[in-house]
């Protein structure tokens, strides 16, 4: 019998016990009553039970394939060793060019402000200088090695989240939605776009060229023949 | 008019490497009176203090960026007049559209050399 009229006939059933006098033989009517109630009960919970167990079974994968996934990402390796060794390579990289440029550079300086009226002295100091802007350059060498650590690091981090996002079906939040940092806003701002890959997106040429089309008289001070002329 | 060889010429960058070679290039060029700051704030207190007759800047600098280092010096009548040069990496169309709208006199794309810096400098000051 479905559950709703099992619990209709057990709110008739309550109703004519309550009109009625419980001291006789409708005790026998109370124990029928209590019986039905158990039944619908039972119904009720088992179908209930059932479905709230599909559901946590479903969470459950839902959570162990989730800890599977994020256990293959390899987290803890990302934040506590490929992440700061990276950091760390960059910041490498910065102080051996800033080393290997400062040689250089005083290499550069101390040739140009040598005394050139003793030329022995002065052909053995160029040569001892240009030997050391030599050697600097060695640094080139070093920072590919660095850079290519740290782009195989980015590779992995890039290949573990790309395949975290398949499998969990992760969608990119809407961008409009998200909001703007202020370090964003200040860049935005203040335009600052950074150098672009590949050399100057602009470049002096026509940089140059712009300057002088916008430094050119506006059309409003042309007068009526120039004018003329562009129409002909 | 001859261009003065002795005037104060202020460089703006963050970069020290970047200062020194555009030091050595003023050099080169026979500029030696060079002043330095390490971004807009500091050059524009800079120029409270001291008449420039260049500004070299550079575009991205924290706290003050070389274009609102320029809007503040173009909004300044003391200083409104005084040659400014953006040397940058920032090289989008709009940053030179924006940056020749605030007032700034010539636009030099890094990396540049002696060459480039000599002639946008002619330009802006006169030859010499």
């Amino acid at each position: 019998m479905p559950a709703a009229n099992v619990a209709a006939q057990v709110r008739t059933s309550l109703a004519a016990l309550k009109a009625s006098d419980l001291q006789g033989a409708q005790i026998m009517e109370v124990m029928k009553l209590a019986h039905q109630l158990t039944d619908t009960m039972k119904l009720f919970f088992s179908s209930l039970d059932q479905s709230i167990c599909q559901e946590f079974n479903y969470i459950a994968d839902y959570i162990s394939r989730t800890r599977n996934e994020i256990a293959a990402l390899r987290p803890n390796d990302i934040k506590t060793q490929r992440i700061p060794t990276a950091g760390a390579e960059l910041e490498a990289v910065v102080g051996d060019t800033e080393r290997a440029t400062e040689t250089i550079m005083s290499a550069a300086e101390e040739v140009l402000c040598d005394d050139e009226e003793d030329f022995d002295a002065y052909r053995a100091n160029v040569e001892a200088r240009m030997m050391s802007i030599i050697e600097a350059c060695s640094f080139q060498d070093l920072a590919g090695q660095r850079v290519s650590k740290v782009v195989n690091s980015l590779r992995h981090v890039e290949e573990r989240v790309a395949r975290f996002a398949e499998v969990m079906g992760v969608r990119d939040a809407d961008e409009g939605q998200r909001e703007e940092t202020p370090q964003e806003k200040r860049d935005r701002e203040q335009l600052l776009n950074g150098p672009a890959l590949g050399g100057p997106e602009t470049s002096q040429d026509d940089i140059d060229a712009m300057f002088a089309e916008m430094d050119s008289p506006p059309v409003s001070d042309l007068d009526q023949s120039t004018i003329d002329s562009l129409f002909d | 008019m001859a261009v003065d060889m002795t005037m104060s010429i202020l460089v703006v960058d963050d970069y020290k490497t970047m200062i020194r070679i555009i030091r050595n290039l003023l050099k080169q060029i026979g500029f030696e009176n060079v002043d330095d700051a390490s971004d807009g704030q500091e050059a524009f207190a800079k120029m409270q203090e001291n008449k420039y007759g260049l500004v070299i800047s550079d575009w991205n600098m924290e706290p003050m960026t070389g274009y609102e280092l320029l809007q503040k010096v173009r909004g300044d009548e003391g200083m409104k007049a005084t040659p400014f040069i953006m040397v940058t990496a920032e090289s989008k169309t709009e940053n030179v559209v924006a940056a020749k709208r605030a007032g700034v006199n010539n636009y030099i794309v890094k990396p540049f050399n002696a060459g480039t810096l000599k002639s946008k400098m002619s330009a802006v000051l006169g030859e010499f």
